[in-house]
């Protein structure tokens, strides 16, 4: 049996650090010091995305589509393999087109003594003369545990532990502070796969980045996997670094958000393991994939206009 | 191609086909052919009303001696219309602010009073709208402060007519070349090189884009089967980022990187980068926006 925990935290506090997401490294340290070593050895953390809290509708692949009030602030129920990515696509398409989707969903950028970093929440409102009506958006941030595979079952791990984990720098200063808001255990094998069942190509989507090459001590370069039929033009490739301690490790990876044909055998077995990650540095976030079917699109409403649907 | 609604499928097929065949074979026309120059400067000329703060029923035929408000051949205005918002009828998406002036992704804010004085903005307008040469209308459209100011629908205060209005003209530039919309790319260009008329969305010191059917050997993402609100999808997949905002040189390019991850609307988004890159101009020096805090 393969399970992960996936959790969401309310970000209570601004958030000074890796602009793109979480990293499952900062995850992994503010959980580890706050379990024995015997579970922190199992442990193994997703990066985190960032969610805004708002009223949204859950697309036609979920499978409970439809209006669903207030989406990022709770974790929907997980059926199907799709669900597990609800929130893991930060352009968020779940967001209202009946409200300023977009506004909800870009970072609010403050800047903290020369430092940019991102508000926990953003206010949208009236102008300073019409008093009470205000209101906010809260962001979330989610991101899911698991253990090696194989080992001893340490999931799920209690809120007590998760609660009050801090990430991102200057967190002795109060910074990137993470509240429990919702945790559930989901069962890896009792989905259901049947969209990749029934198609003959697929596509593999990078949701976080793929290491290729590390600093760290005893970790090998890789090459880019035998089965990702990459494109001609290569795949975009970016620096990331890896903090331990007072270390600095310079990884060199493949840069997430990018789409490669698959060209393996098992697409099933990918889409399990990519969950749980491949690569190097899995264990910490990075080498997260999805397997898509080839005749889908990634953006459904493209799809939608070209079969003359209301998107 | 879009199925457009039904006034958009009207104008393709009524209006559309008159000023096509007024400039000749315009299937096979290339952009550059100077007889083709009328519906080229249309597409500069067809928001003009949303310039003047008018909806598009009150929109006068006329303005400063030359005829604006014509339809945009082919579809092309509607095709752009849907890169930033749903389609369908609009709804109000801020409640309290119903105004032509466009809302700031960064500040939150109009920016009108801070790109241009109120008692310019009427002969700014006068002056873009009465460009004669459908090229030099482009470079004034890459450079306009005044078309920044205005968003695409006061239902979508986000969006910018500026960004909607480019990306309409290399949406019709394509298709005038025999293109359909499934055939197109985001190209990253090299901000030195020239200017691809009526095909480079976005120009500056750092960060020069084009939509085309040509990418060459330029880094290129393809759009996709039909027009969306894609951005940060179409974004994500390019396989280079913009040397000028190059994400692993420094934090500030991240967080833009991050930024246009997660927007969707194309004109909101190019917009935003343009506000953020002159954030940064205004702010001087790069040192001192930077952190340590980044690191994975």
């Amino acid at each position: 049996m393969t399970r992960i925990q996936q959790v969401l935290f309310e970000v209570e506090t601004p958030y000074c650090g890796h602009p793109y997401f979480v990293s499952g490294h900062a995850l992994f340290n503010a959980v580890a010091r706050r379990v024995d070593d015997a579970v922190a050895r199992e442990l193994c953390v997703s990066t985190g995305v960032f969610v805004p809290g708002e009223y949204g509708s859950l697309p036609e692949s979920c499978s409970n589509s439809g209006f669903a009030g207030k989406v990022g602030t709770s974790l929907p129920a997980v059926e199907t393999y799709s669900d597990l990515f609800l929130f893991r696509d930060a352009a968020q398409r779940w967001l209202l087109d009946s409200r300023p989707r977009d506004a909800h969903n870009v970072l609010d950028v403050q800047t903290h003594g020369g430092r940019q970093v991102f508000a926990d929440k953003c206010w949208f409102g009236k102008p300073a003369a019409h008093r009470n009506n205000r209101r906010s958006v809260q962001w979330y941030v989610h991101a899911y545990l698991h253990t090696g595979r194989g080992a001893e079952d340490v999931l799920p791990v209690s809120e007590d532990v998760l609660d009050g984990v801090r990430v991102g720098g200057a967190r002795n200063y109060g910074f990137g502070a993470l509240s429990v808001a919702d945790t559930q255990v989901v069962e890896l094998d009792d989905l259901s796969y049947a969209q990749l069942t029934d198609c003959d190509a697929v596509l593999l989507d990078v949701v976080s980045p793929y290491v290729l090459g590390s600093e760290y001590p005893g970790a090998d370069d890789q090459s880019v996997p035998w089965w990702w039929d990459v494109p001609d033009h290569g795949v975009r490739r970016r620096r990331s670094r890896l903090v331990v301690g007072d270390e600095t490790y310079e990884l060199t990876a493949v840069d997430h958000g990018q789409v490669v044909r698959y060209a393996g055998k098992d697409a099933m077995k990918t889409a399990k393991n990519g969950v749980l990650r491949v690569g190097t540095h899995a264990k910490y976030g990075f080498g997260e994939l999805r397997v898509r079917p080839a005749d889908t699109d990634r953006v459904p409403e493209r799809a939608d206009a070209v079969t003359g649907g209301d998107a | 191609m879009s199925q457009g609604s039904e006034s958009d499928a009207t104008r393709r097929s009524g209006v559309s086909d008159g000023a096509i065949s007024s400039g000749g074979d315009g299937d096979s026309g290339s952009d550059g052919d100077t007889s083709e120059v009328a519906p080229l400067l249309a597409v500069y000329r067809h928001d003009t009303h949303k310039l003047r703060k008018r909806s598009h029923d009150a929109a006068a035929d006329e303005f400063a001696g030359v005829r604006v408000n014509e339809d945009v051949p082919r579809g092309a205005d509607a095709d752009a219309a849907l890169l930033s918002r749903p389609r369908g009828e609009p709804e109000q998406t801020v409640a309290n602010h119903a105004s032509p002036y466009r809302l700031s992704l960064r500040t939150g804010d109009t920016v009108v009073e801070d790109r241009v004085g109120a008692g310019e903005m009427d002969a700014a307008v006068r002056e873009l709208v009465s460009i004669a040469d459908a090229e030099v209308a482009h470079r004034a459209w890459l450079q306009c402060d005044v078309a920044a100011c205005f968003n695409e629908s006061v239902y979508y205060p986000y969006t910018s007519v500026k960004y909607h209005v480019l990306l309409a003209a290399a949406l019709l530039s394509n298709y005038r070349a025999g293109a359909g919309f499934d055939e197109l790319s985001f190209v990253v260009d090299d901000p030195d090189a020239a200017v691809t008329p009526h095909r480079t969305v976005f120009h500056s010191d750092r960060v020069s884009l084009r939509v085309t059917c040509e990418p060459g050997d330029r880094p290129a993402a393809a759009l996709g089967q039909a027009p969306a609100r894609s951005f940060a999808d179409t974004w994500s997949r390019v396989p280079r980022r913009p040397a000028g905002v190059d994400p692993d040189e420094h934090r500030q390019w991240r967080i833009l990187d991050a930024q246009l991850r997660r927007i969707r609307a194309w004109s909101t988004a190019l917009q935003f980068l343009e506000d953020s890159l002159a954030a940064v101009e205004a702010a001087g020096s790069m040192g001192g926006v930077g952190g340590a805090g980044d690191a994975e």
